[in-house]
C-alpha cells in the first residue's frame, strides 16, 4: 500500500442528518463479508456488526424524543485497543487507521475490553465451510450456499478466534490509492468512500483526509456543533459527530449526546 | 507506527532464510512463511471488476443501482449517482438485494405438486413442459368455460410490464388484480381528486422551510424512501436555514423520532385536525386569499364551522392551542408543504382524511412551486405510461366470495406473481378457505412463501439482478425519467423471467392474445421502448444510431430529461369538504380498549423481506429489535397491567389472536398498542419462516368506505397474559440508561 506521509482518514457524522435508517448498517455487512448475526447470536448480545446504530431516549411521554448515534471504530489516535494487544496485532498505520491484523490476532480479546465504544466484535464462532471440524458448528450459523457467492473478494474472510472491527473499508482506500497511483495523480476528495458513506441516503456521513485543509471532512470537522463521544477519556478519534439540532430545547444544556 | 517488512522480520526472530537455517529440519522449506502479510504488497491486484447499472425492486420506488460483478458474481449493490431518484443512494433493503439472487431456498426450477396441495411434494419439469401445460389450460377455460374464470393475481406495477398485463388480460379475457398489502389507493385517488393526476406528486422537501407531515413515514418504506432522506438531509443542514419537520400520528415513528414535534393524535382523526388547521388559517387570514374563495366557496371559515378547534380537540385529542401552534407555524415559515400517509389512509375514512390533509397545501399556496407539491409529467410514450394500480381489498373480497361460492362463475385457474394474498388479506375476506375451489393454481415466485406452497405448478421467475426491465419512478422527481433494468449476471437456474412467460403464453394461446404483444422477449420489446425513446431526439442520452443509444442508456442506468416538464397545467383549488367523516373501528372500546396501530417494519416492510437475513438481522430503528415480533406498550399501561418486555402476551381482535412479546415503548400513548408488519410466515424459506407472528391476521376486513381500500388501522384489540416470555433479540442492552441524577445509590439521613 502506498503511504502517504501526511494523510489522515477521519469521518463526519452529522446527527443532525441520521434518520436511523440502517443502510449503513446493511452496507458495511455486504461489503465486509461479515458473520450473520442469528437469532442466538443476537440474544447473546453477540451481534457481529461494524457499524451500528444506537438510539437514545430522552424524556417522557408525550414530550420524549428519540436520537439516534451512528457508531463504529474510531480510529483513534490515541487508541487503548492499541497497547494492550500482547502479539501486536493491533495498530496504528501512517494514514490515521487503526488497523486490525487477522492473522496475527490470537483471541485474547483484551483489545475489546479496553475499547470504550464497543467497537470491535470477536468471532466466536466458526464458518469457514473449508474448515475440519465444520459438523461442530450448528448449521443455522453456517453460511449456507449459494450465500459464499456474494463475499467480497477483498476482504478476508475471518475465522474462529479473531477479533474484527471497522477498518473505514481499507480495502477501498487501497485500490482508490492503486488505481490514482497507476494513473499517476493523487486521491481527489470524495474518491475514497466507504460502503457506509456511500449508502447514507442523507449524507449524514462524510469520510475524507483531515489533514486536507480542502477536503469536505476536514472542514466539517472543525463545524461548530462538533464532538467527540466519551471525549474526557483522551483517546482522540477520527470521527467528529455534529449535533442535533433541537429548536424545542434550545438553550438548555444536552442531556445526552 | 509504521513496521518494514525488515524490521518484522527483525522482531519475529527469524534471520535471514537461506538453506543454513533449516538444516536438518524435517519440514519443507517451501512450507515455512517467514512474514505474514501484515501490509499487502504494492503488486497484488485488487479483483477485476464491472459496474452494471439496473434497477432496485426491492420495494416500488424504483431506485437506480450499480452492480460490482466479480468473475460472474453480483458482489456489492450501490446507488447509481446518476439516476436522478436517489443520486448514488441506497436503502438497507436494496444493499440486501444480492441476497435474492444467492439464497439457498430459490426455487431453480418449474415445478409440478405431486402430492396433496401445501404437501411440499414437488416434481421437477422441464420448461417446454410447464409453458405447455399453461397454455393448454388457458386455451380450455376460454373454450369451455369463458376467459374470465382465469384471474391474474400480481402486484401494483407501472411501464412496459403494465402494458403487457393490461394487453394480454385483456385480449385474453382474463381478470387482472394487482395485490399490494399496505395499498396507497387512498392516497392515489385523492391525488386524482385533488390534482387531476393519475401520478403521484413529487415532493420538494429539500426546498421546503418546514413540513408537517400526517402518518407519512417518508424516512422509513413508504413511497420513495431514499428520494425522501436525501432531501430530508438537504432539508436539515443542506446549507439553507434549517428545515422544520413536525410529524401527527398516534405513535412515535422513526420519522417522528427524527422531526421536531411529535403530535400524539387519535386513531384516524387526522382528517379532522387537518381541516381545524384549515379553519384557522382561514379565520387568520394566513391562507391564500384565491384558494380559500375558491374552497370554500365564498363563504370563508364559516364553511368548515364543524371543523372549529374547539370541536376538532375533542375528536383528535390535540389541544386548540397546538391546533393553532401548527397552523401559525405553517404560515411563519414559506415555502410550507403538507403531506399524509399510510397513518391517516388505512382508515375506514382514509379518502377524507387524505384529501384534507393534502387539500392544505392549495391554502398554503404551495402547488406546482419550490418547496411544495410538484407535478410529474407522463412517461414519453403509452406503454411507460400504462399503469396497473392496486386493486382495493374490497374487491379482492368480492373476489374471495366469488371463489367460495361459485358464483357468479367459479375461478378455475389463478396465476400468481410478486404477491402473496395468503400472508397479507385478513383471513375474516376468507381467500384462503376458497382455493381449494380452484383447480389449478400458478405460481412464478422465486421463493416458497404461502401462495406459491398452494400451488399446483411453479414457473420461477429470474431475481431482478437477472432480468430486463424498466421503471419510471412513480413518484418521480419532477420530470421524465426511465430507469432501465439489465441483467447483471447470468441466470443461476433453471429460471424464466416472468414478462417473457406471459410474452410465451400469448405466443402460444394464438392471434387474438397476441394482439400488441408481437415480441418473442421481453428484452425485444424494451428495445423497441428504446428506439421510441431515441427516436424523442432529447434527453440525457444522445448519439448518432439506436444501438449507440442503447448501450449508453443501459450503461447509465436509463434515460431522463430534466428540460421535460408537467403534463398537465397546475390544478385548480378544490371545493373542500364541510361533512365530517369519522374513522369506524372493529371491536368495541369496552371489550377492546385498546387501538391496534399496525405500521411497516423498516426492514421487512409488509413481510416481502422476510427471507432476506440481512433484513432479519436489521435492528428496528426504534426498538433495536431484529429476527422477531413485538406489541409495543405504553409503560404506565405496561406496568399497570403487569407486563415487562419480553412476556408473550395474546393480543386478541374480534379477528383472531396473535401471541407476541411485549415491548416496552416509551413513545406510545397508554391506549394504542403496536405491531410491525413482516413476520409470521408460515411458509418463506428457512430465514423467514415460522418466526414472529402477523398482525395482518387479526386484522379486521373493514375497508375505506369509499375507495374499498385496506383499512389496516380500524381494528381494536385486548391484551391478556400466557405466563410466558421470551428473550427478545435486541442490539440494545437489557439495563434501562438512567441519568446519574436520578439514580439514588445512598439516601443521606442526618
Amino acid at each position: 500500500m502506498d503511504m502517504a506521509e501526511d494523510r489522515k482518514w477521519g469521518m463526519v457524522v452529522d446527527i443532525d442528518r441520521c434518520t436511523g435508517c440502517q443502510a449503513c448498517v446493511i452496507a458495511c455487512q455486504t461489503e465486509n463479508n461479515i458473520l450473520l448475526s442469528t437469532e442466538d447470536i443476537v440474544q447473546q448480545s453477540r451481534s457481529m456488526v461494524w457499524m451500528r446504530i444506537e438510539r437514545y431516549w430522552e424524556g417522557e411521554f408525550p414530550d420524549i424524543k428519540a436520537r439516534f448515534i451512528p457508531i463504529m471504530c474510531q480510529h483513534c489516535e490515541n487508541a487503548p485497543c492499541e497497547p494492550v494487544c500482547p502479539v501486536y496485532a493491533t495498530y496504528h498505520n501512517n494514514e490515521g487507521l487503526n488497523v486490525q491484523v487477522y492473522n496475527r490476532c490470537v483471541g485474547t480479546r483484551y483489545c475489546a475490553n479496553n475499547c470504550p465504544y464497543s467497537a470491535r466484535v470477536f468471532n466466536y464462532w466458526e464458518r469457514n465451510t473449508a474448515a475440519p471440524f465444520m459438523d461442530l458448528v450448528p448449521p443455522a450459523q453456517r453460511v449456507a450456499e449459494p450465500m459464499n457467492e456474494y463475499l467480497n473478494p477483498d476482504v478476508t474472510v475471518r475465522t474462529k478466534g479473531i477479533m474484527e472491527k471497522c477498518t473505514f473499508c481499507v480495502q477501498r482506500i487501497h485500490k482508490v490509492s492503486l488505481d490514482a497511483k497507476a494513473r499517476g495523480e493523487d486521491i481527489k476528495d470524495g474518491d475514497v468512500q466507504p460502503a457506509c458513506v456511500q449508502a447514507c441516503p442523507t449524507g449524514a456521513l462524510v469520510f475524507g483526509d483531515l489533514n486536507s485543509p480542502s477536503s469536505k471532512a476536514s472542514k466539517m470537522s472543525k463545524d461548530e456543533r462538533g464532538y467527540h463521544l466519551l471525549e474526557d477519556l483522551g483517546t482522540a478519534p477520527s470521527v467528529t459527530y455534529l449535533k442535533k439540532v433541537d429548536p424545542q430545547h434550545a438553550g438548555t444544556p444536552s442531556r445526552t449526546h | 507506527m509504521e513496521v518494514s517488512r525488515r524490521d518484522f522480520i527483525k522482531i519475529t526472530g527469524a534471520s535471514a532464510a537461506g538453506a543454513v537455517l533449516f538444516n536438518g529440519c524435517q519440514v519443507p522449506e517451501r512450507e515455512m512463511v517467514l512474514e505474514s502479510p501484515v501490509r499487502i504488497p504494492e503488486d497484488t491486484i485488487n479483483s477485476f471488476e464491472n459496474w452494471y447499472a439496473s434497477v432496485c425492486r426491492q420495494c416500488g420506488a424504483g431506485c437506480g443501482i450499480l452492480v460490482r460483478v466479480v468473475e460472474g458474481r453480483a458482489k456489492k449493490i450501490e446507488g447509481n449517482p446518476d439516476h436522478p431518484l436517489n443520486q448514488g443512494k441506497l436503502c438497507a433493503r436494496g444493499e440486501a438485494g444480492l441476497q435474492a439472487l444467492y439464497h439457498p431456498d430459490r426455487i431453480r426450477t418449474p415445478l409440478r405438486r405431486s402430492g396433496p396441495r401445501g404437501s411440499g411434494q414437488y416434481q421437477v419439469i422441464t420448461w417446454d413442459e410447464a409453458i405447455a401445460e399453461l397454455v393448454s389450460r388457458l386455451d380450455d377455460q376460454a373454450k369451455q368455460s369463458s376467459a374470465d374464470t382465469v384471474v391474474i393475481a400480481t402486484e401494483p406495477t407501472h411501464g412496459l410490464s403494465a402494458h403487457i398485463l393490461n394487453t394480454f388480460a385483456r385480449n385474453y379475457g382474463a381478470t387482472l388484480m394487482a395485490h399490494e398489502p399496505l395499498e396507497h389507493t387512498a392516497l392515489y385517488a385523492a391525488f386524482k381528486n385533488l390534482f387531476g393526476q393519475e401520478r403521484a406528486p413529487h415532493f420538494d422537501i429539500q426546498r421546503a422551510a418546514s413540513v408537517l407531515s400526517f402518518g407519512a413515514n417518508f424516512l422509513e418504506p413508504w413511497l420513495s424512501q431514499v428520494n425522501y432522506s436525501r432531501q430530508y438531509g438537504e432539508f436539515r443542514q443542506g446549507g439553507r436555514s434549517r428545515g422544520h419537520l413536525v410529524q401527527v400520528e398516534p405513535r412515535l415513528s422513526m420519522t417522528a423520532a427524527n422531526a421536531d414535534d411529535w403530535v400524539p393524535i387519535n386513531p384516524g382523526t387526522d382528517g379532522v385536525l387537518a381541516m381545524a388547521i384549515a379553519h384557522v388559517l382561514i379565520t387568520e387570514r394566513l391562507a391564500d386569499a384565491t384558494a380559500v374563495q375558491a374552497m370554500t366557496g365564498g363563504a370563508g371559515a364559516d364553511a368548515l364551522a364543524a371543523f372549529r378547534p374547539e370541536e376538532a380537540e375533542k375528536i383528535t385529542g390535540v389541544k386548540v392551542d397546538k391546533i393553532k401552534e401548527l397552523a401559525r407555524g405553517l404560515a411563519a415559515k414559506s415555502p410550507s408543504l403538507v403531506i399524509g400517509g399510510s397513518g391517516p389512509a388505512g382508515h375506514t375514512n382514509g379518502l377524507f382524511n387524505i384529501t384534507a390533509i393534502y387539500a392544505l397545501n392549495f391554502l398554503l399556496g404551495n402547488i406546482g412551486k419550490s418547496g411544495g407539491v410538484q407535478f410529474n409529467p407522463a412517461p414519453p410514450t403509452p406503454e411507460l405510461a400504462a399503469n396497473l394500480p392496486a386493486t382495493p381489498m374490497r374487491t379482492w373480497g368480492q373476489l374471495a366470495s366469488r371463489i367460495q361460492n361459485k358464483q357468479p362463475k367459479p375461478v378455475n385457474l389463478l396465476l400468481v406473481h410478486n404477491a402473496n394474498p395468503l400472508y397479507s388479506l385478513p383471513p375474516t375476506l376468507g381467500f384462503g378457505n376458497g382455493l381449494k375451489n380452484i383447480a389449478v393454481i400458478v405460481s412464478f415466485s422465486s421463493f416458497m412463501d404461502e401462495t406459491t406452497a398452494m400451488a399446483d405448478l411453479i414457473l420461477p421467475d429470474h431475481s431482478y439482478l437477472e432480468s430486463w426491465g424498466e421503471d419510471s419512478p412513480d413518484p418521480g422527481v419532477g420530470y421524465q425519467a426511465v430507469g432501465l433494468q439489465q441483467p447483471t449476471v447470468e441466470p443461476s437456474y433453471s429460471t424464466r423471467s416472468f414478462m417473457d412467460v406471459i410474452l410465451a403464453l400469448a405466443k402460444g394461446l394464438g392471434e387474438k392474445t397476441r394482439s400488441g404483444l408481437p415480441w418473442d422477449d421481453y428484452k425485444g420489446a424494451l428495445e423497441d421502448i428504446g428506439k421510441k425513446l431515441f427516436a424523442l431526439n432529447r434527453g440525457s442520452v444522445r448519439a448518432p444510431d439506436f444501438a449507440s443509444f442503447w448501450h449508453g442508456a443501459l450503461q447509465r442506468g436509463g434515460w431522463w430529461d430534466t428540460q421535460s416538464s408537467p403534463t398537465l397545467p397546475n390544478p385548480r383549488p378544490p371545493a373542500l369538504s364541510r361533512q365530517m367523516s369519522l374513522p369506524g373501528f372493529e371491536g368495541s372500546d369496552t371489550e377492546y380498549p385498546f387501538y391496534l396501530h399496525v405500521y411497516a417494519s423498516n426492514s421487512l416492510y409488509d413481510g416481502r423481506g422476510a427471507h432476506l437475513p440481512w433484513l432479519q438481522m436489521t435492528p428496528d430503528p426504534m426498538t433495536t429489535v431484529s429476527w422477531q415480533t413485538w406489541v409495543e406498550i405504553n409503560p404506565k399501561t405496561a406496568s399497570q397491567m403487569g407486563f415487562k418486555e419480553g412476556d408473550i402476551v395474546i393480543v386478541e381482535s374480534p379477528a383472531g389472536k396473535l401471541e407476541v412479546p411485549v415491548y416496552v415503548y416509551p413513545a406510545i400513548p397508554p391506549n394504542v398498542v403496536a405491531i410491525p408488519t413482516g413476520q409470521g410466515h408460515s411458509s418463506m424459506g428457512r430465514y423467514g419462516e415460522r418466526r414472529g407472528a402477523n398482525p395482518f391476521l387479526i386484522l379486521s376486513s373493514k375497508t375505506e368506505e369509499s375507495t374499498g381500500a385496506m383499512a389496516w388501522g380500524a381494528t381494536r384489540v385486548r391484551i391478556s397474559k400466557t405466563g410466558k416470555s421470551y428473550r427478545l433479540p435486541k442490539l440494545e442492552g437489557s439495563v434501562l440508561a438512567v441519568e446519574p441524577d436520578d439514580y439514588k445509590v445512598v439516601e443521606i439521613t442526618r
